[in-house]
């Protein structure tokens, strides 16, 4: 099974959902035979040149930009190379696989995703792993790492899984969150874990920190060696330095059952 | 006991007979701690009392010492061993002696040492001493517990995995002149074994000194000592025994595989016949049933080369 470039023609001028470009239906077929597949009206072959390419299960896409909607949804298996920005969706209710993007996202990167990898090498917008509205939890599983910064709202209702970002988090990170882990290198902006129940959040500074977390003290604690060491084994190089041996904790909010925490290393 | 002496290797006899070991099931842990020291503090106070499954519920010892670079956590480890008749009969065993001797032991975590399909649920009861506090973090398929103590937390693996195709007790029996001798020959066989991943030898040091048969004549005692291999006894009860012997010490081996008894009861009966002789040992037979009772039977001729 070989994989496939797609290299679109033109910029989209409006919304294009991309969400039907799956690598384990597409590489199963010739380059010709996915050109001649419908979509959108016409066929692929009318919106993308499709050739052949060496790395097996992989599907490379070029010339896509920030209207390129739905990337990787419900992604099971395979690789899905982006080579150029995407809009919003990218990832929803993964389950597996590998999507790597090599601008920036929009916003709902990884909503609901449930497992597999993504990355994104610039920012991501509002939202990232979390729900959409009338969703009961966002992210539930797999790994979100984003080179540059996100927007607000990271890991609303976040249920597990890992978010890890080296700029910072836009405003009221792990909002509603339930469960999970959002590593923040740059650290946290305003009101991060607003309404948070369970979960973890870990940077070296928060904005404006919230009156209802509570400051609970240094400490060490093997948690910590365990997330620093499950990262890097997923990310590689891409990972963080290890988390240092002693972060101060602040257990939050207690708005709600103040079951979270916000672990700051700096 | 069946068997009866053919062969000699360094001047010490073998019998030609074999152990018969039983199916188990057992299951491995990794106990970390901030330094080796309070690792093996951790993991001897578990494996305490866990010499035979009928009097302590379990088998357990300890298999080696982890380094840190190969710990979940990156601190120095031990790798511990539990055997039991079943999973089910392994789990409370897992629950207390876990809760009692591991969460207890400053600094120590508890993680999963065997990668198996069938687990058991390792955290069940330790991780409610948090009393509400515990926290759950999963990574990629690994969950894990963090329950708060008085040093920190206690970080335990969810589930651990258990196999049904364990065995117990292989043995080795060591007969010889000398009791002195034939104790430090003991022990160099159980420090040849230690070596060996997947097995352990559960009584005292690795050694038995008091065998036992099937039964007694009082009521309620469903073993009782071995006076065939009694010398003492030996001018009045039907013994086993030369002579010239003196003295009987045992080694039991469990291991989670048939292989891994195999291959221990191969280099446990070479470090006897290494230097046994030196040490007045003189013969070397193993303990059976008469084959009838135990699905695995190693026989000692196997392991002469």
């Amino acid at each position: 099974m070989s994989g496939l470039r797609l290299r679109l023609k033109s910029a989209p001028v409006g919304r294009l959902d991309l969400s039907c470009l799956q690598p384990p239906v597409l590489t199963a077929e010739t380059a010709a035979n996915v050109a001649r597949m419908p979509f959108e009206g016409g066929s692929v072959g009318d919106l993308f040149e499709v050739s052949a390419i060496g790395d097996a299960d992989t599907l490379v896409l070029t010339g896509t930009t920030a209207a390129c909607d739905g990337i990787g949804d419900h992604l099971k298996s395979g690789t899905i190379v982006v080579e150029g920005d995407v809009g919003s969706y990218a990832g929803r209710f993964m389950k597996g696989g590998r999507l790597d993007i090599k601008g920036s996202a929009g916003n709902y990167l990884g909503s609901g995703m449930k497992g597999g990898l993504i990355t994104v090498a610039g920012s991501a917008g509002n939202f990232v792993g979390a729900m959409t509205p009338g969703e009961k939890f966002g992210m539930a599983g797999g790994v979100i790492r984003v080179g540059g910064d996100i927007g607000e709202r990271a890991g609303d209702r976040m249920r597990r899984g890992t978010i890890v970002v080296k700029g910072k988090t836009g405003a009221m990170a792990g909002s509603r969150m339930a469960g999970g882990t959002i590593w923040a290198e740059g650290g946290f902006g305003p009101a991060a874990g607003t309404l948070m129940r369970r979960g973890t959040l870990i940077g070296p500074k928060a904005e404006q920190m919230l009156d209802t977390f509570a400051d609970c003290g240094e400490h060490d604690m093997v948690f910590l060696r365990l997330i620093s060491r499950f990262v890097a084994a997923e990310l590689g190089p891409l990972a963080p330095a290890a988390l240092p041996a002693r972060v101060r904790r602040y257990a939050g909010d207690l708005a709600t059952i103040g079951k979270g925490e916000l672990l700051l290393t700096g | 006991m069946t068997g009866s002496q053919k062969m000699k290797v360094n001047g010490v006899a073998i019998d030609d007979t074999f152990a018969e070991a039983f199916g188990m099931s057992g299951t491995a842990l990794i106990i970390t701690a901030d330094s080796q020291k309070w690792a093996n503090i951790a993991a001897q106070t578990m494996t305490g009392f866990g010499t035979s499954v009928i009097g302590c519920g379990a088998e357990c010892g300890i298999d080696y010492e982890v380094p840190a670079s190969e710990t979940p956590d990156g601190r120095p480890g031990v790798r511990v061993l539990i055997f039991g008749f079943s999973p089910d009969a392994i789990l409370p065993q897992l629950k207390n002696r876990v809760g009692q001797c591991v969460l207890t032991s400053p600094g120590s975590a508890c993680y999963n040492g065997l990668e198996s399909a069938q687990r058991l649920a390792l955290s069940a009861g330790p991780r409610f001493f948090g009393d509400g506090w515990q926290q759950s973090k999963r990574f990629g398929g690994r969950r894990f517990w963090r329950v708060p103590v008085m040093d920190g937390e206690f970080t335990i693996e969810d589930t651990v995995g258990v196999t049904t195709d364990a065995v117990g007790g292989g043995n080795l029996l060591i007969l010889g002149r000398d009791r002195v001798g034939l104790l430090e020959t003991a022990e160099a066989a159980v420090a040849a074994i230690n070596k060996l991943p997947d097995v352990i030898t559960p009584f005292p040091g690795g050694i038995v000194r008091s065998g036992s048969k099937v039964g007694s004549k009082y009521k309620g005692a469903v073993a009782s000592t071995n006076n065939a291999f009694c010398p003492t006894l030996r001018g009045t009860t039907k013994s086993e025994l030369d002579a010239d012997t003196i003295a009987v010490l045992e080694i039991v081996i469990d291991g989670l595989t048939s292989k891994a008894v195999s291959d221990a009861m191969r280099v446990g009966l070479q470090a006897v016949t290494d230097i046994g002789a030196s040490k007045g040992v003189t013969r070397v037979s193993a303990g059976n049933y008469g084959g009838k009772l135990g699905q695995h039977h190693y026989h000692l001729k196997d392991y002469v080369a």
